[in-house]
């Protein structure tokens, strides 16, 4: 009896599962021809699911605190974010597409660099939606570089900008009063210091980036070219400064540089407990959250490294292919992009990172505003900041210091 | 059983009883094995080649991978084995009647990954314990703290996994413990034998399986699990499940068939394995079932 | 000193020597976290936390997903426990008292499940749920979560009816009883301490799965351990902390629960 009962629940939930409920919604051409008025009418009263990953509660909490009501009430738009790493939701977005989903449960997703070029290829999105955006018309412009590519990938308009930021060293104040300002400086700083500093693996992209300046100071910075296109010749001209670099402080590093923290978290554990004097990582203001909960010392202020320059990296939103709601999507967006999102964006005791807008762009009032923001004691100047910044490199350089790395440095 | 009229009757209900378990495992594995298999023969845009095997056999990182990922999988179930069964030994009397047998679910209660990082809260050089030999003034500064964690040799992962592998050993001798008639190990004693003899020859064939079978179990478990080399490995040789993770995930899709592959091999090793264990205990533990039937 | 080593005896001192170090290596830790999750930046060579404070929990209770997932990880849990139940008891009952040719193939058949990298089978899986329309839902993950927890409740299923025997069956069955009759007055409240066991190590298993949850429920089956893992990778320790406790609660709770439905469903048939 037992045995026939399971056999019709059994029976049962594959019946209920094969009900297909794909019913596509409108085509992707459809909602790129209208216009904006009517996209933003459409998109009343639905709902948008953002994913995006959620491991840091300043960047949750501008989102659930701040975003979600305000869309509410201006937008009447219901958002809700899931927490999913970037892998996880690209590697969904790929099942479903070899599995000819056209009706997904992604609105929204937050990405760039290697995962974009990987979506675009795959053919994991939308479509070209970003200049219908009134805030990306008005704020950012088609013909900004951030605009155009993302990592050496073009960007055709699959994604828009969300946020800004710069790479950056982090150092205990009592135990350095004058931070390195070159590379040359920082190699005495390791050398006078063993054991005091380390940087991530390369398999992390932050460990990456920090091995990618070394190989704009190698090339003699010729950064432009590299953040758009992946080029072996100049790679010859700098990879010799790279490795040598590398090798001449590996004995000086933390344990030797027999093995390297597996992740920035990692590094910053090894930071917060004094195991190491520095650490680094892209945001230029991602210290001030730390300090406040106690993980970082109070004592912790930033530096950049003048020569080669700090890099900055732009990362973005974008629109899966089998969105079920790609108005409501592309409205969510374009709030985000609007200068009161971006401005509460830059608010320390949220998330603290820096605008994608163009600051000639906005009125004066915004102007002001962003002025009048105290970004924390952690964090360096506005103009010392994009004095010294440099674009991202193609995603080509980050491979090749994933694959040489470990042949290079770590087998050695 | 009711002897040979209730054969048929028998071989029917082996048939309806198992096939809903099996059936549903089967599907699930089945499905999902197959698929993978595919997918590490299959290059992104869909050609087949066997590419990612031939890289991975002519690769000398990914057989250290393999042997750091079996020694550790093998040193923490041996350890974890030990201790579990001397402590299984001791305190099966206290067990039976008291609900401190509560205090053994802990551990099982604790998700791999937050074990990972007690360890590390407790044993890297930063850690309590190098905070209290400094308090007591046994170390001048705390990289006189021997590395537990993330070394070569993986200590921390084996701290780790015996830390959450002994209640599971428990968890698993207690039943036979039970079951074990220990008046045979008294009529040992009584016949001249020592503690060891009675452990030999009373408790031990009843174990047999049981541990055989956790063994097994464990071996293939930490040799696939993520967190916690993750969390408490060396850069390299780093551990096999980090290795296709990383693969897995890399900016860069075309490494996916060799995720694959670098996690196929592993399962079937553990599989192969399997096999040759619990196919030579099984006739040992029928004989031991239908003697107790008598 | 010596007057207390002589009043206990050898046994009573190994068996409390053994509590000793019970509590030392699973309640410390226990302590050492709940005494994290309050605290503000404990470093080296800080025995104890030199600040507390309530921040890490303020964070967890203030994610709005908090309360939704802890109902859907019950749920899910909750079916995990139902279905291991259901499919792990007639198996194991014939595996423990039948032999017939075969029998090690299915018996790591059954087992292969935990043999093979629960990724693996999940990356393998998605296209198939993906295509019967189980992914992204309930439904799908509590399936895949038979992977890895359906072979440990097999064998603990099965060690109880192998604690068991056939002769208090056989017995009974000669005595006139029916098989429901059997079960449910003979073989369940022997397989009692079993089914405990088989509960909330399968509940607890079920729990702790990120990766099969998140790549079969693609983020709508949002459970526990989708909202606590990417906080792994933040450095906020008392978070950390702080949802490793919850984690273990919920099994506790989860089982307390069980326990009382069981207790009453005792009292019911005892009455009959």
């Amino acid at each position: 009896m037992k045995i026939k009962f399971m056999f019709c629940m059994l029976a049962l939930f594959f019946i209920v599962a094969c009900a297909n409920k794909d019913i596509n919604t409108s085509s992707k051409e459809d909602v790129l021809t209208k216009d904006w008025n009517e996209i933003a009418k459409t998109s009343k009263g639905t709902e948008v699911n953002l994913f995006m990953w959620g491991g840091d509660e300043g960047i949750n909490q501008y989102i659930d605190e701040w975003a979600k009501p305000q869309l509410k009430e201006e937008y009447g738009i219901t958002l809700k974010r899931q927490p999913m790493n970037t892998e996880e939701f690209m590697q969904k977005l790929l099942t479903e597409k070899k599995a000819n989903k056209r009706n997904g449960t992604i609105d929204v997703i937050w990405i760039n660099g290697a995962n974009f070029k990987n979506a675009k290829q795959a053919d994991l999105l939308f479509g070209s939606f970003s200049q219908k955006l009134p805030n990306f018309q008005k704020y950012i412009g088609t013909d900004n570089q951030i605009a155009l590519f993302d990592q050496g990938t073009k960007i055709d308009g699959l994604e828009a900008p969300w946020g800004n930021v710069q790479y950056v060293f982090h150092y205990n104040s009592t135990h350095i009063d004058n931070p390195p300002s070159s590379l040359e400086e920082l190699k005495k700083w390791i050398q006078d210091h063993p054991g005091k500093f380390t940087y991530p693996n390369v398999s992390d992209f932050t460990g990456n980036t920090f091995v990618k300046h070394l190989l704009v100071k190698g090339t003699g910075e010729k950064s432009a070219l590299m953040a758009e296109e992946y080029n072996k010749e100049v790679i010859q001209s700098g990879e010799k400064y790279v490795w040598n670099y590398l090798k001449e402080i590996k004995p000086d590093l933390w344990r030797e540089g027999e093995t390297y923290p597996e992740s920035l978290t990692k590094l910053d554990t090894l930071y917060s407990q004094g195991e190491v004097w520095m650490t680094m990582g892209f945001n230029e203001a991602r210290a001030e959250s730390l300090i406040e909960n106690g993980t970082f010392p109070k004592s912790t202020k930033s530096f950049v490294l003048e020569d080669p320059g700090s890099i900055s990296n732009t990362h973005y939103l974008s629109i899966p292919f089998n969105s079920p709601n790609p108005e409501g999507a592309m409205t969510v967006i374009n709030f985000l992009e609007s200068p009161e999102a971006q401005i509460a964006k830059m608010d320390p005791t949220l998330w603290g990172e820096g605008t994608v807008l163009n600051f000639n762009m906005l009125n004066k009032m915004d102007q002001k505003q962003i002025k009048k923001i105290n970004r924390g004691d952690s964090v360096l100047s506005a103009e010392l900041l994009s004095n010294n910044k440099l674009p991202d490199l193609d995603t080509g350089y980050t491979e090749w210091i994933n694959n040489e790395w470990a042949k290079r440095i770590l087998e050695q | 059983m009711n002897g040979q009229s209730g054969f048929l009757n028998n071989k029917k209900r082996v048939i309806t009883h198992l096939l809903p378990a099996l059936a549903v495992t089967m599907l699930l594995v089945g499905y999902g094995l197959w698929s993978a298999i595919a997918q590490s023969f299959q290059t992104i845009e869909g050609e087949w080649t066997f590419a990612s095997y031939v890289q991975l056999f002519n690769s000398h990182t990914f057989f250290h991978s393999l042997k750091l990922t079996f020694r550790v999988a093998i040193l923490s179930t041996l350890l974890a084995l030990m201790i579990g069964l001397i402590m299984t030994r001791m305190l099966y009397q206290f067990f039976k009647n008291s609900s401190s047998k509560i205090l053994v679910w802990i551990p099982i209660l604790i998700p791999h990954f937050v074990a990972g990082y007690l360890v590390y809260l407790f044993f890297s050089q930063s850690g309590l314990f190098s905070s209290l030999f400094y308090q007591l003034g046994l170390l001048d500064q705390r990289s006189d703290f021997p590395i537990l964690v993330q070394e070569e040799f993986g200590i921390g992962m084996i701290l780790t996994y015996v830390w959450k592998e002994v209640p599971f050993v428990i968890l698993m001798l207690l039943p036979v413990y039970y079951e074990i008639d220990h008046r045979y190990g008294e009529v040992v004693r009584t016949l001249g034998g020592n503690k060891w003899d009675a452990f030999k020859t009373v408790e031990f064939p009843w174990l047999l399986p049981v541990i055989v079978e956790t063994s097994v179990i464990l071996v293939a478990f930490i040799a696939s699990a993520f967190e916690i080399p993750y969390l408490l490995g060396v850069t390299r040789p780093e551990m096999l499940p980090v290795r296709a993770y990383e693969w897995f995930y890399d900016g860069d899709w075309s490494k996916r068939p060799l995720a694959f592959s670098a996690m196929i091999l592993p399962g079937v090793l553990a599989l192969l394995l399997a096999m040759l264990c619990i196919g030579a205990v099984q006739q040992h533990r029928l004989r031991m079932v239908k003697g107790r039937g008598r | 000193m010596r007057f207390v080593f002589t009043r206990l005896g050898k046994r009573e001192l190994v068996t409390s020597l053994m509590v000793v170090i019970f509590i030392a290596f699973f309640i410390l830790p226990f302590v050492v976290v709940t005494l994290k999750s309050f605290s503000v930046g404990w470093r080296f060579p800080e025995l104890l936390p030199q600040a507390y404070s309530l921040n890490g929990w303020q964070s967890i209770f203030r994610d709005p997903s908090l309360r939704e997932s802890i109902v859907t990880t019950l749920m899910v849990g909750l079916y995990v426990v139902l279905l291991n139940l259901l499919l792990s008891l007639p198996a194991a009952k014939i595996l423990s008292i039948c032999s017939f040719k075969g029998k090690s193939i299915i018996e790591i058949a059954l087992l292969s499940p935990i043999l093979i990298p629960g990724m693996l089978l999940a990356m393998g899986l998605q296209f198939t749920m993906i295509r019967f329309g189980l992914a992204d839902q309930i439904l799908g993950v509590v399936l895949v979560h038979l992977i890895p927890t359906l072979p440990y409740a097999i064998r603990i299923m099965r060690a109880g009816y192998e604690r068991l025997g056939t002769s208090l069956g056989e017995q009974a069955s000669v005595l006139g009883a029916g098989p429901y009759l059997r079960f449910f007055t003979i073989s369940l409240p022997l397989l009692l301490p079993s089914i405990r066991s088989l509960m909330l190590l399968t509940f607890v298993i079920s729990l702790g799965q990120y990766a099969l949850t998140a790549i079969i429920g693609g983020g709508n089956v949002m459970t526990l351990s989708l909202l606590y893992y990417p906080y792994f990778s933040s450095s906020n320790e008392a978070v950390i902390a702080g949802f490793s406790i919850l984690f273990a609660l919920l099994p506790l709770l989860f089982i307390g629960g069980v326990e009382i439905v069981l207790r009453l469903v005792i009292r019911a048939v005892n009455r009959v």
